[in-house]
């Protein structure tokens, strides 16, 4: 197990170290596609060979020699990541994020140097148990495949984009290394050991989202890292805290039980860590920024992976602020941030800022279920992570390669995307069902959330309600205005046809594959719930025994119905093509004709634009932002109160 | 007597369109006398059925068909869930989602008219769906059961509990039923200025599909209301009724209002009277 984990950090370092020195583009393709396929099988051998175990914890499989302890490696880790930043930021003329990392670098330097940082016992240096199980799958499958998408998808970026210099070797270099850490992150059990692969994340972020190094990507490459770099803070202040009140760095012990007054500092501001990464309001405005960093990146780091180590810690953390002021206010911020960002997503037209909307919004989800803390919640909590990491890795993945034939991100551009790119629309559609068609995926999530918040008492749980009611009536409607210009139809030509013909090999094996796994998700999801996310929802709260939802036969059966009828019915459409002879359609008797043109005045023929409607007048989406970043941030100021004073 | 929930939602698939058939065409008698005409026979609706069924369809383009059929199909698929004892809260999703096919087969079609209707029938459902969670959530939390035949069996009186919630229904009722004034997506009379809306490229029996779907819908909703008064289920079709010709007075009597409108009251009633309803509970509980 521990060589296992030790596999799934160090191999993709070196394949990332590896890659930097390839400019080859054909030596870097069989590179990154056989690293994807050792990666992925590590990943599942360690899943394998943990099997349905109980929680483990272990070191490291090689002991350490005896002048590097493991304080001073990390140290030297984290010195090198504060040189980085400082050295990046003055070239650039950035004040805020060296001043940040300044003092995460002052707390780590005061803690070694006055020896403070209490002996660690080596031998729970990683904890594994399923949760770390379904991130590392998550991280090794889903992740891998992104990798090998990006191998087609960067190749048609620097096409359409000629201005923008190619720096592809970085770019995949910079995929493995992140995947390194990300390996590192779910399945460390020392809180300062922890921050270090956080830290690189947060640079991994950074340096793709400014991958283009256009004046405008580098502000919002700037915008991620300070934010990111403020959790980084919070992170590290915790530790500071734990250390000076003599209390654990272990996060298996800190969170064992609901946490004493004495801790409850230290939890908040490690929850501040968590909602910056998972970038929930008022911290939600660099995942918008974020989506000018190529597609990849964003199925990647900003939907499928890097987000949810913000969650991943907020649902570790879970029993311990669970039924505390803290965990309610975290909840709240986690669930407002979804209503909020739902209602900010039907005004909005660009496709990937509604699906970094959706990713916030799901991610809030996830946050409302950990704070509140119960077996139900957490078995949401999972049953998100797990739809949402497959389900919107591909939808990033499938808009990527839309704007890469298609020229745009704008919603109003895919129209007839059906007629035009039917495969890609067939994968398209299978994401949306993945993500929201009932009863598949979060909609299940969602029943089993409201079921939950009836037995919350109080205004709460009324709250609760109503925000989820709204928050999930929203989702549908920017849903079905994407559903509605995926879905519409025209009749084309053989040239128009052509285009689709142009998407790589990696891209459809990657998308394919994803496309599969929704499928296969859907009707495995009795047993994971089974096997995987109940059992870890039970051992969470220890000493709770509850039935989770009871998936009945039929209810597996229509569900794998739901998930394959758009996407299958979309395959059958597209290739039809009688219908074109004859069909016209209804323009006050106007003479019209199937390829969406219609007759004008003095013989003249003029093409139909359909538009969605973006709610103006209703809602104004800047303005609901705002709002909401200013509400979340009040309650943000709060759960730093409350925990500061213990309560 | 024990008779397995499954039976019910069987019947429904099957007696549901005669229900709503029936309401349709009393409707229609009903308005007629409201305009001071005779009417149309009482299973008119039911002849304009077999007619639209025999018609040929004029083909718009190949996906519209089955869309429509998926929206026939969990259409009637929420009513069987709903009384074939699926968890309440969960058949609010799944009518969701028969709504949204309407709208997704009338957005595929090229017709700018039906394109305004698909996105207005979407508005219709933004407007009513948070009602619809809160109002199944509520009643979940109120009678302490999960499911249709479960609320029947409560002896807790819902209505009583309830009353916000069902003020807010009928309200909410009017939109999800089509009516004026928030007929914004289609309606019968083709003097509006959207024509028939999303029904504008639909005929023959896709258009049957539609009012097929129709009638289903009208079955959930007279099951909701019996929901309410699930100490008399009898009692909770009477009202069902009574309502219905509130809906058709009102239907005759007013204008149609603009889609910014119907949202906003529908979020305000939804907000105020389901939401205090709500919150009431919760802190009297």
């Amino acid at each position: 197990m521990s060589s296992l984990i030790m596999f799934l950090v160090a191999f993709p370092l070196a394949a990332g170290a590896l890659l930097l020195a390839i400019k080859n583009g054909r030596l870097r393709n069989v590179v990154v596609v056989a690293a994807a396929v050792v990666v992925a099988s590590a990943s599942v051998a360690t899943a394998v060979t943990f099997g349905n175990g109980e929680a483990v914890f272990f070191g490291l499989p090689f002991d350490l020699p005896a002048s590097l302890t493991l304080g001073r490696l990390l140290l030297v880790a984290e010195l090198a990541i504060g040189a980085f930043v400082i050295v990046v930021s003055i070239q650039n003329r950035r004040i805020l994020a060296p001043l940040l990392v300044g003092g995460q670098i002052a707390i780590s330097l005061y803690l070694e140097i006055s020896g403070k940082l209490p002996e660690f016992d080596l031998s729970r240096l990683f904890w594994f148990d399923k949760l770390s199980m379904i991130m590392v799958l998550i991280i090794g499958i889903i992740g891998t495949l992104i990798c090998v998408h990006s191998l087609g998808y960067m190749r048609d970026y620097h096409r359409s984009n000629p201005l923008i210099k190619g720096r592809r070797t970085v770019f995949f270099a910079l995929l493995f290394i992140f995947l390194s850490a990300m390996f590192g992150l779910v399945t460390c059990n020392y809180l300062p050991a922890m921050l270090v692969f956080w830290e690189i994340t947060t640079l991994c972020s950074f340096l793709l989202i400014g991958y283009t190094r256009t004046k405008e990507t580098i502000g919002y490459a700037f915008d991620a890292l300070n934010m990111n770099m403020l959790g980084g803070l919070g992170f590290s202040l915790a530790i500071l805290l734990l250390v000076n009140g003599n209390q654990t760095l272990d996060l298996a012990e800190l969170t064992a039980h609901a946490a004493p007054a004495v801790l409850m500092p230290a939890l908040a501001l490690l929850c501040l860590a968590g909602l910056t990464k998972s970038a929930q309001m008022p911290f939600s405005s660099w995942l918008l920024g974020a989506m000018y960093a190529p597609s990849p990146t964003s199925a990647l780091l900003h939907s499928s992976t890097m987000v949810k180590a913000g969650v991943f810690l907020l649902l570790r953390l879970s029993p311990a602020i669970a039924g505390s002021n803290l965990g309610t206010l975290v909840a709240f911020t986690g669930m407002l941030t979804f209503l909020f960002v739902s209602l900010v997503a039907v005004t909005e037209q660009n496709t990937k800022k509604v699906l970094a909307y959706s990713t916030i919004g799901s991610l809030g989800l996830i946050v409302g279920c950990a704070g509140l803390g119960s077996p139900e919640l957490i078995w949401v909590g999972m049953m998100i992570i797990i739809f949402h990491a497959i389900a919107k890795g591909l939808l990033f993945l499938v808009v990527g390669t839309i704007e890469n034939r298609l020229y745009s991100k704008d919603m109003e551009n895919f129209d007839t995307l059906l007629s035009r790119l039917p495969k890609v629309s067939a994968l398209a559609l299978t994401g949306i069902a993945g993500m929201f068609i009932a009863p598949f995926g979060i909609v299940v999530a969602k029943w089993a959330a409201i079921r939950a918040f009836l037995e919350i008492p109080g205004w709460q749980g009324a709250a609760l309600l109503v925000i989820m009611a709204f928050g999930s009536s929203l989702t549908i409607f920017y849903w079905g205005k994407l559903l509605i210009k995926v879905l519409s139809m025209k009749c084309v030509d053989d040239a128009e046809l052509a285009i689709e013909k142009r998407v790589s090999r990696f891209e459809w094996l990657a998308e394919g594959t994803l496309a599969a796994g929704v499928v296969a998700v859907a009707a495995s999801l009795g047993v994971i719930s089974d096997k995987v996310v109940g059992p870890q929802a039970l051992a969470t709260f220890a000493g709770t025994s509850r039935a989770f939802l009871n998936i009945e036969p039929a209810m597996l059966v229509s569900m794998i119905v739901a998930v394959l009828f758009l996407p299958v019915l979309a395959v059958w459409a597209s290739r039809q093509r009688n219908w074109c002879d004859e069909a016209d359609f209804y323009a006050a008797g106007r003479t019209t004709s199937p390829d969406r043109t219609m007759g004008a005045a003095l013989g003249q023929t003029r093409s139909v634009t359909l538009r969605n409607y973006y709610l103006e007048g209703v809602v104004n989406g800047a303005l609901v932002f705002r709002a909401g970043t200013v509400i979340c941030g009040a309650i943000l100021v709060a759960l730093i109160a409350v925990g500061m004073v213990g309560r | 007597m024990n008779v397995n929930p499954v039976v019910y939602g069987v019947l429904f698939v099957f007696l549901a369109p005669v229900f709503g058939g029936l309401l349709a065409g009393m409707d229609r008698i009903i308005s007629a006398r409201m305009q001071s005409r005779v009417g149309p026979p009482l299973l008119q609706p039911f002849y304009d059925l077999g007619k639209l069924l025999q018609k040929n369809a004029r083909q718009v383009n190949p996906i519209a068909e089955p869309l429509l059929l998926g929206h026939v199909g969990f259409m009637a698929a929420t009513g069987a869930m709903l009384l074939g004892g699926t968890d309440l809260v969960f058949t609010a999703f799944v009518l969701a989602l028969a709504a949204l096919f309407l709208v997704l087969a009338a957005g595929s079609v090229n017709s700018p008219y039906s394109h305004a209707g698909a996105e207005r029938e979407l508005i219709v459902l933004l407007a009513s769906e948070p009602f619809f969670i809160l109002m199944l959530a509520a009643i979940c939390k109120v009678s302490g059961a999960s499911t249709f035949g479960g609320v029947l069996a409560s002896p807790v009186w819902v209505a009583w509990q309830l009353p916000g919630m069902l003020l807010a229904f009928s309200f909410v009722a009017t939109i999800k039923l089509r009516k004026s004034p928030f007929d914004i997506s289609t309606s019968h009379h083709a003097h509006q200025e959207l024509v028939s809306g999303l029904t504008s490229d639909m005929s023959g029996r896709l258009l049957a599909y539609v009012e097929m779907a129709h009638w289903y819908e009208s079955a959930i909703l007279a099951a909701f209301v019996v929901l309410f008064f699930n100490w008399a289920w009898p009692l909770g079709l009477g009202v069902f009724a009574v309502a219905y010709l509130l809906e058709i007075l009102v239907d005759n009597s007013t204008s149609r209002a603009k889609w910014q409108l119907v949202l906003r009251s529908s979020w305000a009633v939804t907000l105020l009277l389901s939401g205090g309803n709500v919150l009431a509970l919760f802190l009297l509980k």
